[in-house]
């Protein structure tokens, strides 16, 4: 996608465009803000719930819960921490740029950043390929599991899949507005109509990295001992 | 001459059709499109109040034929399965498509922005969305209905939800689900709404009662809701690919989803109740002539009760393999939740005490909310003891307690505001003798009905049975003959208010000569609420001259 | 890239290589899987969570409210963990 970009664009000022509800653009600002902080909120306890699932399996069976975490694929989460700590870097940068003005290279930042995404989302595609390959899989009726005696193993695995498919779900969702969001960010004008949007979604994108910053050390790290 | 003073001489406002009045919410656009499309807050609030009461009229059906079952002991007017089929449609129902979203999602709606002096709420689009999203839960509900329905009880509990039911629980916990994303973007504004729209000298604590509990109930629905979509979601899984999490055969634990549920699921009864509380704040003093007594406590006391709610869930697990210390913390802690309760009924019945006080009827169901409340508290009390809770676990004493919360507190409290606000909402007066008996009705319908079975409890008749020894068939009797007394109690209203639509009297701007930004506007109000955006220099409830008059 | 940018690039930049470090830190840890790892790894991790939420969420330029909201979700996290396990440690 070639970002179309008009010189007359950068000489506008960095903006928003008041809407009919509120009174200035401060209180408009403030209010988008906070109103993606609610929403972070609900999206941590809604993760929260699937880490209490996994440290009150590690309480009830801590044996089988380390058998299970070996097999998780240690390195492969680890190297996807590395991409999604960079993608905040890039999308910091986004942010950064789009206060300043300077279209084309917040452009550039924010489709580094869905890049970025992409390659934890393929990453992850993989991880759960050689899951399958290693029959890790048993919510999967007709694939044999690996530890077929160490029922309460299966339980966390699922609950691993289950946070890192959510995790995923949200990647997936942050990469596609991301891409609407890039396609109307490029246009001439935009950030002197609706800068802060870049601002409110750079919090999401932050927040899926730091989602996954928490899920890491609790499914793959901890139980290891 | 202030602003609150020159209000004082507002009323009976200048009849419709004053030249240059802009037209009314209701006036300015007559397409169905301009409805279902609209993203003004009060719209919005009626599209709910239509889809709330649909629903209510659903789970009232299915509670009638609960009733009627049960007139006789031995099960002879349903199978057992229609008949766990209608329990859990009433419940899923009754918690989720009407009492959770009845108070903030209409009265909210509609009233808060004008409360704060705002033209909407901060995300008007979103606030669409979340009626959209409604619809869609309300959906999967209603398919659920159709073809077959599904007999878990409200609760879903594992592992009979998700091992041996052979229902349709996967659409019915999808509707539950879904419909939970709708609570969450309206608490969302709310909360955004109070913090970032206030008018100019709108503060805090110059905020309506009513304000402070929406603010409350909005928090739980950020705070608490997320968790049992996460509960919720991880039973269908358990139900779709068998992931073992609540399965005791794999080594699963069912108390765990309780957990989860009752996290949200107890905070959900403060989702029901505040907002009630915050219309009796509203109409009490507005009845009362008088100033709301300890206006700081009762504010306090509504954020007190919404954080105090999340600690003490597992008042609902107590006979369920719970540990004892956790029971003993859960109900040490549960005790502590009468506090804020006790302190707003002590500052109803003050405010009441020496006002000059009329008994129309939203005063009558204020009234009879305050005493069934109490009733429907202290037994709270019993069963937050761990030994009496022993005796009366899953009984119709717990049935009887939580009808009292639920129906005489928040079911009254929606009626008393809905009559109260009704002249605001339509720019109608309903006729107040109809309204008067309905809520008599209503009263003695409700106490014959839910008396009884606080008796059959204690007696040890448990709860979701369908058969009963014949020794306790009179009580039944008497419940199920009170309900037809409180189902005519509803259908007055049903009837008269749709009939005031056409032929009530016009309201003034402010017939009950209250307070508050509300009242200060014309009924029904303006498209953007005020003809000129309010400056507040007027302190809450300010009901002083008018004391001096009497 | 304009010198304002470089600029204002310096903390994205720091907080990155001070998570990059961070996480370098758990992943030795997680070599070494001695008793009592775990409690390092956590708070590793909860630094690293910390520095997302002040800096590159930007809450620290945050107006008083909106740091309360943030952290509230944490504190409600918390409430949930201790309140259950409070069940599982005992029983």
């Amino acid at each position: 996608m070639r970002p179309v970009l008009s010189y007359v664009a950068a000489a506008l000022p960095v903006d928003i465009a008041l809407e009919e509800q509120f009174t200035t653009k401060a209180q408009q600002r403030h209010a988008a803000k906070f109103g993606m902080w609610c929403w972070l909120i609900t999206e941590l306890l809604l993760f929260g719930g699937l880490l209490l699932v996994a440290t009150v399996l590690r309480v009830l069976h801590p044996a089988s819960v380390s058998a299970a975490a070996t097999h998780l694929k240690f390195w492969i989460g680890a190297s996807n921490t590395v991409v999604l700590i960079c993608s905040s870097l890039t999308m910091s940068g986004a942010i950064n740029a789009s206060r300043l003005g300077l279209q084309t290279l917040m452009v550039r930042c924010m489709l580094a950043t869905g890049g970025l995404g992409s390659v934890f989302l393929l990453l992850k595609a993989y991880e759960y390929y050689r899951d399958y390959q290693e029959h890790m899989v048993p919510f999967l009726d007709w694939r044999p599991y690996a530890l077929p005696h160490d029922h309460a193993s299966r339980l966390f695995i699922n609950d691993y899949f289950a946070a890192t498919g959510l995790h995923g779900v949200h990647l997936i969702t942050g990469i596609a507005i991301l891409l609407v969001l890039t396609r109307q960010a490029s246009r001439a004008g935009y950030l002197s109509l609706h800068q802060n949007r870049i601002e409110i979604f750079g919090l999401y994108w932050h927040f899926i990295d730091l989602v996954w910053i928490i899920v890491f050390p609790t499914l793959y790290l901890v139980n290891r001992g | 001459m202030s602003l609150s003073e020159s209000l004082l001489h507002r009323d009976p406002a200048p009849g419709r059709g004053t030249i240059g009045r802009p037209p009314d919410y209701l006036h300015d656009e007559h397409t169905l499109r301009s409805w279902f499309f609209s993203i003004d807050h009060k719209r919005i609030g009626i599209l709910y109040l239509l889809s709330i009461t649909f629903f209510f009229v659903l789970g009232s059906i299915a509670a009638g034929l609960i009733r009627l079952s049960l007139v006789v002991p031995n099960g002879a007017i349903f199978s057992n399965d229609t008949y766990n089929k209608l329990f859990t449609i009433h419940g899923v129902v009754m918690v989720w498509f009407f009492l959770i979203p009845s108070i903030p999602t209409t009265f909210g709606n509609f009233l808060l922005p004008i409360m704060i002096g705002a033209r909407d709420v901060a995300f008007p689009r979103l606030n669409r969305l979340s009626w959209y999203i409604f619809v869609c839960g309300a959906l999967f509900t209603l398919f659920t209905i159709v073809v077959g329905g599904v007999d878990t009880g409200w609760t879903f509990y594992a592992p009979f939800s998700t091992t041996f039911s052979n229902t349709w629980v996967i659409p019915a916990l999808l509707g539950v689900i879904v419909v939970g994303f709708s609570s969450i973007l309206t608490g969302l504004n709310f909360v955004v709404t109070l913090h970032t729209m206030r008018a100019p000298g709108m503060t805090w604590f110059r905020l309506p009662i009513f304000c402070w509990t929406m603010y409350a109930t909005s928090l739980i629905f950020l705070l608490a809701t997320p968790v049992i979509t996460i509960a919720l979601l991880l039973l269908v899984l358990e139900r779709a690919f068998g992931i073992g999490i609540f399965d005791p055969a794999l080594g699963g634990d069912p108390v765990l989803f309780e957990h989860l549920f009752w996290f949200y699921s107890h905070p959900a009864v403060y989702i029901m109740v505040l907002p009630g509380m915050g219309v009796i704040s509203e109409i009490v003093p507005a009845f009362a002539q008088k100033k709301l007594f300890g206006y700081r406590f009762v504010a306090y006391a509504s954020l007190g009760l919404a954080s105090l709610t999340f600690f003490v869930w597992g008042h609902h697990m107590f006979v369920n393999g719970q540990s004892e210390v956790a029971s003993l913390s859960f109900s040490l802690l549960s005790f502590a939740v009468a506090v804020p309760s006790a302190v707003k009924v002590y500052n109803w019945t003050a405010t009441i005490y020496k006002g000059s006080i009329k008994l129309d009827t939203p005063m009558l169901y204020a009234m009879g909310y305050i005493g069934l409340f109490v009733l429907g508290g202290l037994t709270g009390l019993f069963l937050a003891t761990l030994a009496i809770d022993e005796h009366v676990h899953d009984t119709y004493f717990v049935v009887a307690h939580f009808h009292y919360i639920m129906v005489g507190g928040t079911a009254l409290a929606f009626l008393g505001g809905l009559h109260y606000w009704w002249p605001k909402f339509t720019g109608r007066m309903y006729p107040e003798g109809w309204g008067r008996v309905s809520a008599f009705f209503i009263f003695i319908g409700f106490n014959t009905t839910f008396f009884p079975q606080f008796l059959l409890g204690y007696l040890g008749m448990p709860r979701r049975y369908h058969t009963y020894p014949p020794e306790f068939q009179l009580l039944n009797i008497l419940s199920s003959a009170g309900s037809l007394i409180l189902a005519l109690g509803y259908i007055f209203p049903m009837i008269y208010l749709v009939w005031s639509l056409r032929y009530g009297k016009r309201a003034p701007a402010n017939p009950w000569h209250a307070r508050g930004l509300e009242w200060m506007t014309t009924s029904p109000p303006p498209k953007h609420n005020f003809e000129t955006p309010p400056t507040v220099d007027f302190e809450p409830y300010d009901y002083r001259d008018r004391e001096s008059r009497v | 890239m304009t010198p304002d940018f470089v600029r204002s690039m310096r903390v994205p930049v720091l907080v990155c290589a001070a998570l990059l470090g961070l996480l370098g830190g758990n992943l030795l840890l997680g070599q070494f899987a001695f008793p009592g790892a775990g409690y390092f790894e956590a708070a590793l991790s909860g630094v690293m969570v910390l520095l997302l939420l002040f800096f590159s969420m930007e809450l620290i330029r945050e107006p008083p409210v909106i740091r309360f909201f943030g952290v509230a979700g944490f504190l409600w996290v918390a409430i949930m963990f201790v309140m259950t396990l409070t069940d599982y440690l005992t029983r």
